[in-house]
């Protein structure tokens, strides 16, 4: 028999049992939808917790310290400290050779005076690179970004402008000194000098907060200015002074510098180029891994869960085809004496087990939408009403999910229709017919 | 025409045996005969004597315990049972005491299905089932179901299935034995018109010697699963 035969005699068949296979198709329903709800849930909220990282830019961003530097952050490496290399310019300018990279940066992070009119503040400057106008953070600037990479301008953090003036935004414009220690290299090598400096800066723009800013904690800086103007100020760094009971060059080296690459596809393979250079390299990527890692499990769990109301529907099915062959003995003996061959009629029954999937899954999957819209909005309702907070999707149904889990009804259809074919098979069409 | 081939049904020390608990049941047991190409044979004897499960070996039904049966040259004990549903598909046709229509089916998709097992081209199955209808003057109840018709209706409907994939031999199993005496002979009737003019070798199954004595040019008498004489009528 060809496929059109029996999926219109598998249709007949059902049709006149309409309503059991209407429960039993419901039931496969009910088992992808909730399998659809729970994926597509956990694949929303990974998306969610990926869409906010990636907005960040935190993932185009590697951040290389020597290994030499205490502040190690490559813990698993089982490299000596003293085989590392010396993260000085000469490292710079091969990471910026690195296929993808936009552009390294030294961090720069000095602790400096700031006096604005009468007031006077001591807090934390850091110098912030041209490649940070694309931040997240940044692109919300008050006022605009730096007009160049060696402009004598600031940006200030908002809570920090708070404390200069009444309202924030009266700031931009203004003039701001800031007094600093300079750094000036000594007679000898491995000794310098330390000298107190002030330079004016005119206010730009307001942040939020740091770009990059979240390794930061407690060290987070109140006052930017562009990584290039900061590095012609020499500024004294605490790092300086393990640099140089480290150093016999009195060469300058970086305590950190912050690679910024094109895009986020750049990260590893410049990730590990750089650990090759004998560095250490730290990306959000690595802090994600292990948060790629919980989604998996989450999936798994979620997936689980919602497979086991399909399990249930499976049994549905083998209990209604098995009805089905009881009933239709007669049937399938007549079928067999007028030369159908076991082959066919085992093929028949699992055409059908395969409609009933098939039906079940596409509606399953309407279902597990609707249930996932239902939710999404009442969510977003909570969000915004009640935590005001912006609306989020937190709800992705995919199109592989769409067609794995119709794939995967039909699948588990046809499996449980395994036993209720090889029975109608093997039926004896003496017996079936017997006269009654 | 060799000898193996001018006969439409060989059979040669047929039997079937079954285990029913301890003991072993002879249904058919040794029973030899042979129908000519063309012939219409009668299987006559009492209930039980073994007559429907001749018919059930010959239909590929039901398998040999020993022997050979031999139709239209295809030997059916060697026969696996993919081969065996093809056999049953294309070189016999069956028809029923009860008819065995698909009551859930019209008359039309009744005829249809062995076509469909046969994987007939669909644009030609239409005409076919037409053509078998109005053969046994049904085509204006193609989309009738089979309990909307009388009972000798639905037997030529039945003949009109059997004849689907142009078998060369026709099985009936009593066809007439629950009909009323006229739907009877009309069913007859039919079956003799097919015997001579489309020239389908016919065995049929009866209890009833008058009908054999009338229709069959060759009777075999069955009891207790043995044939007891093979009568060929002078017609």
């Amino acid at each position: 028999m060809n496929r059109q035969d029996l999926f219109e005699l598998a249709a007949r068949n059902m049709r006149n049992a309409r309503l059991r296979n209407a429960l039993t198709t419901m039931g496969i329903a009910v088992g992808v939808a909730s399998l659809v709800a729970m994926l597509s849930l956990g694949i929303g909220l990974q998306g969610f917790a990926n869409h906010q990282l990636m907005k960040s830019g935190m993932f185009q961003t590697v951040f290389v310290t020597s290994r030499q530097d205490v502040r190690n952050m490559d813990e698993n490496s089982d490299a000596k400290p003293e085989e590392s290399p010396a993260l000085n310019d000469d490292a710079r300018t091969k990471i910026a050779a690195l296929p993808g990279v936009e552009e390294v940066a030294p961090e720069v992070r000095a602790t400096a005076e700031v006096q604005y009119g009468d007031k006077t503040n001591f807090t934390l400057l850091a110098g912030l690179p041209q490649s940070a106008r694309e931040e997240d953070s940044v692109e919300k600037v008050k006022g605009r970004f730096f007009s160049g990479p060696k402009a004598n301008e600031v940006l200030l953090q908002r809570d920090f402008a708070k404390k200069l003036e009444k309202d924030p935004a009266s700031v931009l414009g203004k003039t701001l000194t800031v007094r600093f220690a300079e750094r000036q290299n000594g007679d000898t090598s491995g000794s310098f000098s330390i000298e107190r400096q002030e330079k004016q800066f005119v206010i730009v723009g307001l942040l939020d907060e740091e770009p990059f800013g979240g390794m930061r904690m407690i060290s987070r800086a109140r006052v930017f200015l562009p990584t290039q103007t900061a590095e012609s100020m020499n500024l004294m760094q605490p790092a300086d002074t393990q640099q140089l009971v480290r150093s016999t060059s009195g060469a300058r080296t970086y305590s950190m510098l912050t690679v910024r690459m094109k895009s986020a596809a750049y990260a590893e393979i410049v990730e590990d180029a750089v650990k090759k250079m004998n560095f250490s390299a730290y990306s959000y990527l690595d802090a994600t891994r292990s948060m790629r890692r919980f989604f998996a499990v989450l999936d798994m769990f979620l997936g689980i869960f919602g497979s086991l109301a399909l399990a249930v529907a499976s049994l549905a099915i083998v209990n209604t085809l098995v009805m089905a062959v009881l009933e239709r003995r007669r049937e399938i003996g007549i079928m067999k004496a007028l030369g159908a061959s076991d082959i066919d009629v085992k093929k028949l029954f699992f055409a059908e087990a395969a409609t009933m999937g098939l039906i079940g899954g596409a509606l399953g999957v309407a279902l597990g939408w609707i249930i996932g819209r239902a939710i999404n909005f009442g969510s977003n309702l909570y969000l915004h009403k009640i935590m005001k907070m912006p609306t989020e999707n937190l709800w992705t149904v995919p199109l592989w999910l769409v067609a794995g889990a119709i794939g995967f009804a039909v699948l588990v259809s046809v499996l449980a229709g395994i036993y209720p074919a090889a029975r109608a098979a093997k039926l004896d069409p003496v017996q079936a017919l017997r006269y009654e | 025409m060799n000898e193996e081939t001018a006969a439409a049904i060989e059979s040669q020390g047929a039997s079937r045996y079954y285990t029913m608990g301890d003991t072993t049941v002879h249904a058919v047991e040794n029973v030899s005969f042979s129908i000519r190409r063309g012939d219409f044979a009668a299987l006559l004897g009492p209930s039980g004597s073994g007559k429907s499960t001749l018919l059930n070996l010959l239909a590929g039904l039901d398998r040999l315990s020993t022997g050979r049966i031999v139709v239209d040259g295809r030997d059916l004990s060697t026969m696996d049972s993919e081969a065996l549903a093809r056999y049953r598909r294309l070189t016999v046709g069956m028809i029923f005491q009860s008819f065995n229509l698909i009551p859930t089916m019209t008359l039309a998709d009744n005829i249809e299905l062995p076509l469909r097992f046969a994987e007939t081209p669909r644009a030609e199955r239409h005409d076919r089932v037409l053509e078998l209808l109005t053969n046994v003057g049904l085509a204006h109840r193609a989309k009738h179901r089979p309990t909307e018709l009388s009972g000798g209706e639905q037997q030529r409907a039945a003949i009109a299935r059997a004849l689907a994939n142009r078998p060369s031999v026709l099985l009936a199993d009593e066809p007439t034995g629950n009909l009323d005496s006229r739907n009877g002979q009309e069913v007859m009737a039919l079956l003799q018109d097919l015997n001579e003019r489309v020239g389908v070798t016919i065995l049929m199954v009866t209890h009833d010697p008058s009908l054999a004595a009338h229709y069959a040019r060759q009777s075999l008498h069955m009891a207790d699963g043995k044939l007891v004489t093979e009568v060929e009528a002078e017609r």
